[in-house]
């Protein structure tokens, strides 16, 4: 029997995990897919007062109008962004290796499998290691704690949010809010750039819930580093070109 | 010292040291060396587990060498030599090492992109394969309704496919020809098209097999074997097996010191494009001399030697040495050497060819080794082997009208296109074009006077529809309506044949992967183009195109080849990747072996080879002894033997080319001044040249290569650089009447003093971050593209500057090749202004060069004037007709 006490905390807990999984997911479909109709109306209705209050104020061309041109102008900064080459690539491989479907990716794909997910693709050149696909997943876990939480099963949440922390620090932990910063300044409309902000944003907080502090400077550290430095040594400089 | 171990240190290493005389003589230990393996297996360094191994046909340069992928947990993490292969015997090229990385570059384009903004704004939209393929196949139904409505079948012409490197075994020329248009431009004239018409008309194929492994002496002309050039990696360890291991004589021949000088036992720098007039002085030194092979002659040539020696008699050495400033005494005695050294050979490439009447040339450097009899001999000049698959039937029957682009008719012996002429047809008007596609190529790089493909592209009258292939962005596909990516080609089907070794073989390239992130080949995009353009069938175009995938259609094209199928057919390929299996590799001298050791032999004599009696059933014999059948030669009899003979119409070497003669060429190999030879005494001439770690233009994206080499500064002589001021590493700008670029110098004895040398390959201003070193030009964190790689590992601040602006458009009337060594440029100290990397280029002027370039064609005003010795009626030579070539 639960003590009213632990019945409080619980929901507190149920809510906050619901709201946690909503959150990333918007951050997921914002990443993983162009704007389209139903996600506008999403972020003109329900979403304009939350995304302003989280500092991701919906920007003025996105507020009223014909949606053709915007959802063009949009889809155009998504692939300048995301998918074109010269783009931010929203792969861990990329940001980590400097090359496409490396571990990275293997990775986050037994991540999904293990937790019962198979990755499907809607266009060619998507990976299991897209950044998008990786905040879905934490949205995933998020709810399945919330109903482990709301069927009593104590155990099975205490597992799924272990298993959400390990995620998050492993796979995202060392480089996603780092990327997102990257991506934030390079996004030339708005809309983009304040959701990268608030993806970054979202995940430092998240990552400062489950990290000790002491990690915490690794991170933050490695975030902002990329694979050990070749030596810049003058003679092998010489030996390799006129 | 102890009492366990009396002997002192001192001690140890007396006897060491003693040792070490007869080390080798104390038999193997256990361990040998990891290299000494044949290869064909790989582990993991981490769990040590076999790694899978996927043959494959490498496609990184055109050679197409065997090798194995070893792919794990799905991805390729290394690529080797496949030691079944005859040709390269197991080795990879620097090039071929790094072909994976292609594969998984972070700026390969991985799904369809359609232009939005302005052309070239860069401006893209992603799209799915489904929704490119339907966009392609409606703008090509547009064109090909035109066509049935006016009952027009030239209105087809409009489809216009322009290619690069097409390995894919005739899949673009049926899908082209499924669709009725003839409109289809290769890449050949900026390659060795003039070699190969050099060539053909001689002995019938397009390229020789230089035996250097056999050989005892190599008289290489402008080929860079040990680099580039053709056949490259094979054709590298077969001349360094003939110089080391047969102690073979090589003279190489080149105005720059490229690395095959260096283990030449002689190098001469000729003066650019008089490759010809040596070749020629040095058959007049063996004809006049009697050293030629006069049996061989009279019996299999079209020529008499005492015609040859009355045709050579102005080329003499001395002649020789005032157009190439190559001694005469040299001259007369490597002639000499090479014509009683048996057995010996010629090889050349690009450096003869490469200019305006490069035909000639090419002819005069064959004719060497007919004079001399070292046609077919073991060590000597030997036709191609290659294996021929063809395409599975229904064949399509092509286009019913010429296309101007596709064989201009001013260019009847150009049997290879002039494809540097189709923005110049396009821009006066000559040729229409409303659907343009382009797989693997990139014009506005690689060609001369590159500056016009660009203004092309970009002009929307002139191709109002533009769709690239390319899994790049390269100049080009920048300037494309939609891009719909090929994979690369590790994930891929084609069939293989290259002429690479003696012994003939057939390869297949396979994906070694499944295309990454589903992609998808080019083969499954034009099967659902030709699905979406003809659904029901009734424009007869999805019948040619009817297969599953691109397995199935390659599948096809091997069937039917005689006796792959008993050895397992198309499986047998899949799991071996080459047929047939020679032999094994001997790890030591790195040649095919049987079981017992011995050296698997080739066929030499091949057009000694007599008929069969089933050959001859059907054929007649004409008076010269061509052996005919349905109009073809099949073979020639000589004293009473049918005999394969070699491929021309008489089935013997053609040294006199009645068809050259009926447009006015001269029929014999010549020389003709040109006009760089009579540049003035400052003015030098620009040649350009490929480096050993890249193909022209698709390798500055990878990242080993371009850390290998990343920069050209222009080579130029210390005479030269002293008398114009200029000093190693010095800012110049390298002028020609088409514009000029800014570039540094390279101040090297390694060049002749007449002439500056930049190699391709860098300077793009497009091929993805690293190709662009962007991330060097603008330092904002974000350019990186998270490719932190790039970031911290590219050193390097220089990306080159590409001279193909400023080459001059000037192509060769017989072999329609552009004269890439025929630019006359002045160079000088930069101007204050200048930065490094300017390039200005006009395109008027490119157009008068076109003007000008036709006025030697056989049609052009010029014609006559160079060719005043040529005995015809010229007041009616043959009319202008589309479709000639041959
Ligand atoms: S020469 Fe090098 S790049 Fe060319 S096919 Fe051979 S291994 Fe590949």
């Amino acid at each position: 029997m639960q003590t009213l006490i632990e019945q409080v905390a619980q929901g507190a807990r149920l809510d906050e995990c619901r709201a946690q999984s909503a959150l990333f997911r918007l951050l997921a479909r914002t990443l993983e897919y162009e704007v389209d109709e139903a996600f506008l109306s999403h972020l003109r209705n329900d979403l304009l007062e939350a995304l302003a209050e989280a500092g991701a104020e919906l920007p003025e061309d996105m507020l009223s109008g014909p949606s053709d041109a915007l959802f063009e102008k949009l889809a155009v900064e998504y692939t300048a962004l995301f998918v074109q080459p010269g783009a931010i690539s929203p792969y861990a491989s990329v940001f980590e290796t400097g090359s496409m479907f490396q571990e990275q990716c293997d990775r986050a794909a037994r991540w999904y499998q293990e937790n019962g997910f198979v990755f499907k693709h809607r266009y060619s050149g998507e990976f299991p290691d897209h950044v998008g696909t990786m905040l879905s997943f934490v949205a995933a876990l998020f709810e399945r704690e919330a109903q482990a939480l709301e069927a009593g099963e104590e155990g099975n949440a205490e597992e799924i949010r272990q298993s959400r922390e390990r995620f998050l620090i492993e796979e995202l932990g060392s480089w996603a809010p780092g990327w997102a910063k990257l991506a934030a300044q390079a996004a030339q409309h708005p809309f983009y750039e304040r959701m990268l902000g608030l993806v970054e944003r979202v995940l430092w907080d998240e990552l400062t819930q489950v990290v000790p502090p002491r990690r915490m400077r690794e991170l933050t550290e490695k975030n902002s580093r990329g694979p050990t430095v070749i030596k810049k040594d003058p003679g092998f400089r010489k030996a390799s070109g006129l | 010292m102890n009492k366990h171990f009396p002997m002192s240190r001192r001690g140890f290493l007396k006897l060491g040291g003693s040792t070490a005389a007869v080390a080798s003589a104390l038999g193997a230990s256990r361990l040998e060396a990891m290299e000494q393996e044949l290869g064909g297996k790989d582990f993991s360094p981490v769990t040590g587990k076999l790694r899978e191994a996927v043959p494959y046909t490498c496609l990184v340069c055109n050679i197409e060498d065997g090798g194995i992928a070893y792919v794990e947990d799905g991805r390729i993490v290394k690529l080797e030599g496949n030691p079944d292969h005859p040709g390269n015997r197991g080795k990879l090229c620097a090039k071929g090492n790094s072909g994976f990385l292609h594969t998984y570059d972070p700026d390969r384009i991985m799904t369809p992109l359609l232009r939005t903004g302005k052309r070239g704004e860069g401006k893209w939209k992603r799209i799915s394969y489904d929704e490119a393929t339907t966009m392609l196949a409606a703008k090509l139904r547009e064109v090909i309704d035109r066509s049935v409505k006016a009952n027009d079948p030239a209105i087809r012409n409009e489809i216009v496919f322009k290619w690069g490197r097409n390995r894919t075994g005739g899949a673009i020329q049926r899908l082209m020809g499924a669709m009725g248009s003839s409109a289809m431009v290769g890449h050949t004239n900026i390659c060795e098209s003039s070699k190969k018409i050099g060539l053909e008309p001689s002995w019938g194929p397009d390229i020789e097999s230089a035996d250097f492994q056999n050989t005892k002496y190599a008289l290489i002309f402008g080929g860079n074997v040990t680099e580039t050039a053709y056949f490259h990696n094979p054709n590298a360890q077969r001349l360094v097996d003939g110089v080391v291991g047969n102690k073979a004589k090589l003279v190489y021949f080149d105005p720059r010191h490229a690395n095959t000088a260096k283990i030449a036992d002689e190098w001469f720098a000729p003066y650019p494009g008089t490759d010809g007039a040596v070749a020629l002085a040095m058959a007049n030194v063996i004809m006049n001399e009697k050293l030629y092979d006069d049996a061989f002659i009279r019996t299999w040539t079209n020529v008499t030697p005492e015609q040859l020696t009355a045709h050579l008699k102005s080329y003499t050495p001395e002649f020789a040495e005032a157009e190439s400033g190559i001694a005469a005494k040299d001259i007369r005695r490597i002639a000499r050497e090479f014509a009683t050294t048996k057995p010996a050979t010629t090889f050349s490439y690009r450096g003869p060819c490469k200019h305006v009447y490069g035909s000639y040339q090419e002819a005069a450097i064959h004719m060497l080794n007919v004079i001399t009899g070292n046609v077919e001999k073991k060590g000597g000049y030997c036709l191609p082997r290659g294996m021929g698959y063809g395409q599975p039937g229904p064949k399509p029957a092509g286009g019913k009208a010429a296309s101007i682009l596709g064989a201009p008719p001013t260019y009847p012996l150009a049997g290879h296109q002039v494809s540097t002429h189709m923005p110049y047809q396009l821009m006066k008007g000559d040729a229409k074009c409303s659907v343009l596609m382009t797989y693997y190529d990139n014009g506005a790089y690689t060609y001369p006077s590159s500056h016009v493909w660009e203004a092309l592209l970009k002009d929307e009258k002139l191709i109002p529809f533009y769709c690239s292939f390319s899994p790049y962005m390269s100049e080009n596909a920048e300037l494309a309506d939609l891009i719909i990516p090929d994979t690369t080609y590790l994930e891929r089907w084609d069939p293989e044949s290259m002429p690479s070794d003696l012994r003939p073989w057939l390869g297949i390239r396979q994906p070694v992967i499944k295309p990454l992130g589903n992609t998808q080949e080019w083969r499954m995009t034009a099967i659902q183009v030709a699905a979406k353009l003809d659904p029901d069938g009734s424009l007869g175009i999805k019948q040619y195109l009817n297969f599953k995938d691109g397995e199935e259609w390659v599948r096809a094209q091997f069937d039917g080849i005689p006796g792959l199928k008993e050895d397992g057919g198309f499986d047998y390929l899949k799991k071996n990747g080459v047929w047939p299996k020679y032999g094994k590799i001997d790890p030591v001298t790195g040649q095919i072996v049987d079981k017992n050791g011995d050296e698997v032999p080739a066929d030499y004599g091949l057009h000694m080879k007599e008929l069969s009696a089933a050959a001859m059933e059907g054929t007649t014999v004409e008076a010269n002894g061509a052996i005919k059948k349905g109009g073809k030669t099949v073979g020639v009899r000589i004293n009473g033997k049918n005999h394969a003979g070699f491929g021309t119409g008489s089935g013997k070497i053609e040294i006199y080319k009645e068809g050259w003669k009926k447009y006015g060429f001269n029929p014999m190999p010549v020389y003709k001044r040109l006009p760089s030879r009579d540049k003035k005494a400052d003015e030098l001439v620009l040649i350009t040249f490929k480096v050993n770690v890249h193909t022209q233009s698709r390798t500055a994206s990878v990242k080993y290569l371009a850390e290998l080499y990343h920069k050209n500064p222009a080579w130029i002589n210390p005479k030269t650089a002293a008398a114009k001021g200029i000093a190693d590493g010095d800012l110049i700008r390298v002028t020609s009447t088409v514009g000029y670029i800014v570039t540094r110098a390279h101040v090297t004895e390694g060049i002749h003093p007449d002439v500056v040398a930049i190699s391709t390959a860098c300077g793009h201003n497009s091929y993805g971050r690293l190709a662009q070193l962007k991330m060097k030009e603008k330092p904002a964190d974000y350019m990186l593209g998270g490719d932190a790689d790039i970031d911290n590992n590219v050193w390097w601040d220089d990306k080159g500057v590409h001279p193909n602006p400023i080459i001059k458009l000037s192509v060769d009337p017989i072999g329609g090749s552009q004269g890439w060594y025929d630019t006359v440029v002045t160079v000088s100290k930069a101007q204050p202004t200048d930065k490094y990397g300017d390039v200005k280029a006009s395109v008027e002027a490119s157009m008068k060069d076109y003007e000008e370039t036709l006025r030697l064609a056989y049609t052009g005003d010029l014609h006559k004037a160079n060719h005043k010795e040529v005995d015809i009626d010229w007041a009616h030579l043959p009319e202008l007709k589309a479709g000639g070539g041959h």
